[in-house]
């Protein structure tokens, strides 16, 4: 359905700059965090420090979107689907933030796993950078598509990222056990892998954001019911 | 004690019935002051109000919005048959008062005036009085003469429009000595002395600066305590802020009814939502 134009063009001009601005940072966050796991993965610090560097960006777009929300509030009084799109695009912004975080944490992590010998358990990592990456990915094209069973979908895929962090969570434990020499290493694959749990949060709370936005349901708290 | 106005018989309750969706309200617990069914208002050849079937609770502001010429005036209006002032109109369908129906033929349109007071636009005191003979000339010109009885009015009518403080050694002076935001109070204190069933306003602070028009939408937010009130603006925001429910005309239909904060946040119809995001037309 094709929206009408604003009486006021100056307005239609505001929220999709608006919204361009959480497109945008959400691009900044999901590139920082590919490469904070390529870093990882090919144990290539240069792709950890850029992926560092790249969280400045992102703040700032955090504080340009604030300001952009909060004038247009200002100025126009949106109301209805206006409203909605102005207060999610508001707070879905510090989840978009808190994942770029996150990424910087796991590169972080990653610089202090490359100073060592290469720990093959690295590759518990991938399908849950790969679950948590779908999830945030989806999540922002529910909230660009205003489509609210990718939304809801989005939500109910928590679940199995969870899991995934307490199974490898458990395993590195044991390896830990078994290996004490390399206990920091392992650590260091624990907290990434709950990084990317966090993250997985994130995209929740932006996939509830883009329900809200688009068809003005309060998601949050539900018992999830939906079968993953 | 000189009462004007008959004992308004109990409220009434709704009862699942033939309602029209859009006129339903959720709860069937809601009293109300008007049932308007299936009403039309033609003023000549051209209809201004196109089959509205509506139902405004009691206690609790309704403000009407809508594009210029979509009939809210005119609705307004039909709510205490002022309408009727324009020649050559014509009413089709029914409107209840807690019950009874305003446009029965036995029903004088003056005593339905009195129970229905309305605001307008544009402050109107009379410019020959004083400000106490404002409020009281309603009482007067339906005979009451106590002078101890007109001044108890005078000072409560003053005090429910939230102006006895500002003008209680000014009682003397005329009316349109005051500020524009007090007239209106004025008007509106004029409106209470009759001690009516219900307000109606038409765009009461559209002429009035943003203190004046706080100062209107507290009055309005404590009056709704003991009168029902039903308001047309323009303003979404205003709409927003003093209203309970809110209905939607346009082009003399009603296009939506209901909670102000489900209109304003999530409206049903498209035509609702273009026109209060600003996308209409």
């Amino acid at each position: 359905m094709v929206t009408p134009k604003h009486i006021l063009g100056n307005f239609d001009e505001a929220l999709s700059s608006l919204r361009n601005n959480v497109l945008m940072m959400a691009g900044l966050a999901e590139r920082t965090l590919d490469r904070a796991i390529r870093g990882l993965l090919q144990r290539d610090d240069n792709l950890c420090v850029t992926a560092i560097a790249d969280d400045e960006e992102i703040d700032q777009l955090e504080k340009q979107i604030d300001k952009d929300g909060v004038d247009v509030l200002l100025r126009f009084q949106p109301v209805a689907s206006d409203l909605r799109r102005v207060v999610a695009a508001m707070k879905l912004s510090p989840n978009v933030e808190r994942i770029a975080d996150q990424a910087t944490n796991i590169a972080r992590r990653a610089r202090k796993l490359n100073k060592h010998a290469p720990l093959p358990e690295v590759d518990l990592i991938v399908p849950i950078q790969a679950h948590a990456m779908s999830m945030f990915k989806d999540s922002i094209d529910a909230f660009t598509r205003e489509d609210v069973e990718l939304g809801r979908a989005v939500v109910a895929r928590d679940k199995d990222l969870d899991l995934m962090n307490k199974k490898a969570g458990r395993l590195l434990t044991d390896r830990m056990a078994e290996d004490p020499k390399q206990l920091r290493g392992y650590l260091n694959l624990i907290f990434i892998s709950r990084c990317l749990e966090r993250v997985g949060d994130h995209a929740t709370n932006i996939a509830e954001d883009a329900v809200y936005a688009a068809a003005a349901e309060d998601i949050r708290h539900q018992t999830a019911t939906v079968a993953t | 004690m000189i009462n004007l106005i008959m004992a308004a018989p109990d409220p009434i309750v709704l009862e699942t019935d033939d309602r029209t969706p859009e006129s339903a309200l959720d709860s069937d617990e809601v009293r109300l002051t008007f049932e308007v069914h299936n009403l039309s208002i033609w003023y000549g050849d051209k209809r201004a109000i196109d089959s509205v079937t509506l139902n405004v609770p009691s206690n609790a502001v309704t403000s009407i919005i809508g594009p210029s010429g979509c009939g809210k005036s005119t609705f307004l209006r039909s709510l205490n048959r002022m309408h009727e002032l324009v020649p050559g109109t014509r009413v089709d369908g029914s409107v209840l008062l807690l019950g009874e129906n305003l446009y029965a033929p036995d029903v004088d349109p003056a005593i339905v005036r009195r129970r229905v007071g309305m605001v307008f636009q544009k402050s109107n005191p009379f410019p020959t009085m004083t400000i106490g003979e404002n409020v009281t000339i309603g009482l007067k010109l339906n005979g009451v003469r106590d002078r101890k009885f007109l001044n108890e009015r005078l000072e409560k009518s003053l005090r429910m429009a939230a102006l006895w403080d500002e003008v209680k050694d000014d009682l003397h002076k005329a009316g349109t000595s005051l500020s524009g935001g007090q007239q209106q109070r004025l008007c509106i204190a004029r409106a209470l002395a009759v001690e009516p069933e219900v307000i109606l306003m038409d765009e009461p602070c559209s002429a009035l600066d943003p203190i004046a028009t706080a100062k209107i939408e507290e009055l309005i937010h404590e009056l709704k305590k003991n009168y029902t009130i039903v308001i047309v603006t323009h303003n979404m925001q205003q709409a927003g802020r003093v209203s309970d429910y809110t209905a939607f005309f346009y082009l003399g239909r009603l296009i939506e009814f209901g909670p102000t904060s489900k209109i304003f946040s999530n409206p049903s119809d498209k035509q609702t939502e273009d026109y209060i995001t600003g996308r209409f037309g």
